[in-house]
Formats: C-alpha cells, sequence, structure tokens
C-alpha cells in the first residue's frame, strides 16, 4: 500500500536528507512512500533544495512543499487545515524542525525561550494532536530529538530543556498512540554536521563529525519493515 | 452491516470522600476509548450506539470528538437495569445485525469484532473454556447440591453478535416472562434462537475493581511479552 511521508524541516540537514533517502528507495521490501510532504519556512535554502530534490527523483515520488513556520502556532493550524484537505492521510511523520539560539542562563530572553519551545516542542505536540483530531492514523511518528536533551549541555539551557520535554512527550506519545497500532520512536542525534549544529559549535569541523544522512538513514530503516523491531523510546544515534 | 451496542458503565468510585466520581482510566486513557477505537477500525459495523451515565453525556460526547471516531455516534441514556439499557439501546440501532459489547473489556481488539463478524451463525458470543470446577449450591444452607460437568460450561464473554430481530424477540420474551439475565447470548439461547459460541481470548477480561486496571495495564503495555 502506498504510504505519505511528511518532513518538517525540510530544506536543509536533516530533513533534506530524510527527503533525499526516500527519494531514491526502489526496493519492494523496504518502504512504500509514494508521496513525500516537505514543510519548512520560506527560504532561498528551500527553493533550491526543493529543485534539487526535484531533480533527483527517479521514482516519480510526489512531492507536496508547504511553507509555514511550524513555531508560529497559528500558521500550524493552517497548515494543517491545509494538509488535510489536500494530503489525506499521513502515514510517516518526522519532526525534524529545530531551533536554538544557545545562551547561558542570565542571558536567556523568554521570547527566546517561548521560540525554542514553540518549534522543539509546541510544534510536534500540535501536529499529531491536530491530525488526530481530523482522523489521522499514523503508522510511524519519529521525533528528532538530541542527546542534549538527555543530559543538559551548560550554554544550551533552552535548547537542552526543549529535547528533554520532547523525549519525554515521545515517550508518552508511544504508550498512548499503541491504540491506533502507531509506532512512536525519539531519535537523539549526537553532533551532527548540520547548520542548527553550526549555530551551536560554530568552530567544529563539520567535516569530522556525524552527517545529516546518517541520520536519515536511521530514519528510512525505521520506516522500513525491520523498523518495527527497533523497540526504543530514546534512540540515540552517534558516531 | 451491524449496529455496535457499546455498553458504558464506565464511572469508578469516588476518589475520595466529597470528591466527584471520575471515568474510569486504564493506562491513563478513559477506559471506553480502547473499545471505541477497536470498533472503529472495523469496516462492518456502520453504527455505534453508545449509553452514558445519567449527567455523563457531554463528557462522553468530548471523548467520542477527540478521539475523532469516524463511526456514526447515538448516545442513549443508560437505564436502570442492563435489561432497560440494551432496549434502549435497540431502539436506536439501525442495521439488521448487533454487535453487543462493553467499555469494562478493553482489551477487545478489532480482530475480535471482525471474528464474529465474519462468523456464518446469526447469533454468536465469544467464550471461554472454565479452568475451573463450579459447584451449584445453595447459598441459603450452604449446602452442596450436585455437580456440574465443566466441559460442557463456558464463561461468557463479550463481544457478541446477534440478529436485531432474535435480540428484540429475546428481550420482549424477558419482559413477558419477568425473567432477568445478565448478559444477551443466555437470553436469546433460552428465548428459543439458535446461538452459538467461538473461542475467546483469556487478555479479554472484564475490569472491575483496582486490581483488574492493573492487571489490563499490566497487558496492555505488553507486560506478558517480556
Amino acid at each position: 500500500m502506498s504510504k505519505t511521508l511528511l518532513v518538517t524541516g525540510a530544506s536543509r540537514g536533516i530533513g533534506q536528507e530524510t527527503v533525499r533517502r526516500f527519494l531514491q528507495d526502489s526496493s519492494p521490501e523496504k518502504g512504500t512512500v509514494d508521496k513525500i510532504v516537505l514543510v519548512a519556512r520560506d527560504s532561498q535554502d528551500y527553493t533550491d533544495a526543493l529543485a534539487e530534490l526535484e531533480a533527483a527523483n527517479p521514482r516519480g515520488v510526489e512531492l507536496a512543499a508547504y511553507r509555514a513556520d511550524v513555531g508560529d502556532r497559528a500558521a500550524l493550524l493552517e497548515l494543517v487545515d491545509q494538509l488535510a484537505e489536500e494530503q489525506g492521510n499521513i502515514d510517516f511523520l518526522v519532526n525534524n524542525a529545530g531551533y536554538t539560539n544557545p545562551v547561558p542562563l542570565q542571558q536567556v530572553d523568554f521570547t527566546d525561550f517561548e521560540r525554542t519551545m514553540a518549534v522543539n516542542l509546541y510544534a510536534p505536540f500540535t501536529l499529531v494532536q491536530e491530525l488526530l483530531h481530523r482522523g489521522n492514523h499514523f503508522d510511524l511518528i519519529v521525533n528528532i530529538a538530541s542527546t542534549a536533551g538527555i543530559t543538559g549541555r551548560s550554554g544550551w539551557l533552552t535548547y537542552s530543556a526543549s529535547k528533554a520535554a520532547l523525549i519525554n512527550m515521545s515517550e508518552v506519545m508511544r504508550e498512548e498512540l499503541a491504540i491506533y497500532g502507531t509506532r512512536v520512536v525519539c531519535i537523539s542525534p549526537g553532533r551532527t554536521a548540520t547548520a542548527l549544529r553550526r549555530v551551536l559549535a560554530p568552530t567544529e569541523d563539520p567535516t569530522t563529525i556525524m552527517q545529516p544522512g546518517d541520520v536519515a538513514a536511521v530514519i528510512e530503516m525505521l520506516a522500513s519493515p525491520v523498523g518495527r523491531y527497533v523497540d526504543s523510546a530514546n534512540l540515540v544515534v552517534r558516531q | 452491516m451491524y449496529s455496535l451496542l457499546l455498553l458504558n458503565g464506565g464511572i469508578g468510585a469516588r476518589a475520595g470522600a466529597g470528591q466527584p466520581k471520575q471515568l474510569v482510566k486504564v493506562n491513563g486513557l478513559p477506559i471506553l476509548v480502547y473499545s471505541l477505537v477497536a470498533a472503529d477500525a472495523v469496516d462492518e459495523i456502520t453504527q455505534i450506539i453508545l449509553n452514558y451515565p445519567d449527567g455523563w453525556r457531554q463528557q462522553i460526547e468530548a471523548i467520542v470528538s477527540a478521539y475523532a471516531i469516524r463511526t456514526p455516534v447515538v448516545y442513549v441514556r443508560a437505564g436502570a437495569t442492563r435489561h432497560e439499557s440494551v432496549r434502549a439501546m435497540l431502539d436506536a440501532a439501525t442495521e439488521d445485525d448487533v454487535v453487543i459489547h462493553e467499555t469494562a473489556r478493553p482489551l477487545v481488539t478489532s480482530a475480535d469484532f471482525s471474528t464474529l463478524v465474519a462468523s456464518e451463525h446469526r447469533n454468536v458470543s465469544l467464550m471461554l473454556e472454565i479452568p475451573f470446577t463450579v459447584a451449584p449450591v445453595d447459598p441459603a444452607t450452604q449446602r452442596v447440591t450436585g455437580y456440574l460437568e465443566r466441559s460442557t460450561l463456558r464463561n461468557v464473554q463479550l463481544p457478541q453478535k446477534f440478529s436485531t430481530a432474535d435480540l428484540r424477540d429475546a428481550h420482549a420474551f424477558a419482559e413477558r416472562e419477568d425473567r432477568l439475565f445478565t448478559e444477551d447470548a443466555t437470553l436469546v439461547a433460552v428465548a428459543g434462537h439458535d446461538v452459538r459460541f467461538v473461542p475467546g481470548s483469556d487478555r479479554n477480561i472484564k475490569v472491575t475493581t483496582p486490581t483488574d486496571i492493573k492487571l489490563a495495564t499490566y497487558l496492555l503495555t505488553g507486560g506478558d511479552e517480556e
């Protein structure tokens, strides 16, 4: 049966690589995703990523691109209305969009803390809740957290706290959505060469750490039949 | 196609003196959610008739709405007795066949409903063999009065399915004869209709006590799979 995948933060990093892998996947024993819904903020990066993905789409997977800031609740609710009307059931959901502005406690601007929670925690919650309210049945939900959510990191208070909450929320989702047969997996990548990582560690050489494609490979595995055998509330992925 | 008559006691004891009664929850979810979601996934169930304890309609409707149950749901107030409840729900049934279930059995699966629907017989109950001995007694004198052959006895479970006409006839029979039954499979059989059984599962327990809730939670969260 054909499946629809939705990826937030699809314009770059782990999100873009996840879409790329599902476009390439052509072996029948793997997933059968024939439609991918991409969500990201409007940006040149996103436009470029879409052109690149469209050009490398050997299976002719339908790509449906939406421009929305998932951290803006009103915009997100509008997006869900559009998705429900235009895209049908979302089978695989990858909550990947992330935001950080790492500063020490004394320098945290509360509005910025709220934005961090809005993107990293409330957006995954709202997407799942609103789609459930519209009768959506998920096969798999993958929430992208971080090893920084397992242990707090000095200087990363808002980011660490938001990811810790996401890990915990994933555990609850996993139990509550079992009634539908939905699998919920939280992935906590370690250092990954993404734009967000450059904000967290600007002096790090990105070629020396894990690449977004490696995390995308794990997501692809989770959506494949063998993913059913991975029973972990929080899967740590690191080099 | 089938109307599901979903018996929904669902209100537990007061949590403490002066506290309002609560909807029973299993693993954090209102107990009726499990049966609603399992039935909603069965294509042959095209109507759900859900009864509600007096005063609880709003809360029950809110749960059905939050869980986006796709099958149309009709709400009927619970009667003073089980017979009264089932009769009122039967009045609302629009299909020629009905499935009866109770929300107090949250471990029911979509497959349980499908097994009943797939049976060639018109009146069918899930039943279990009895792994222990049951004795007939006279409670007043505490005298044991005989012997029951357990191979010819079954533990009656829900869900069950009936021809709507047969079940209506059986309830009219019970009213006419002024007889009380604790469930409908034996009622329909005693009223003269053919009733069959298919093997149930010992996981499909009826949750009535706090210990039952713990056991149901253990089973629902895969505790028995370790």
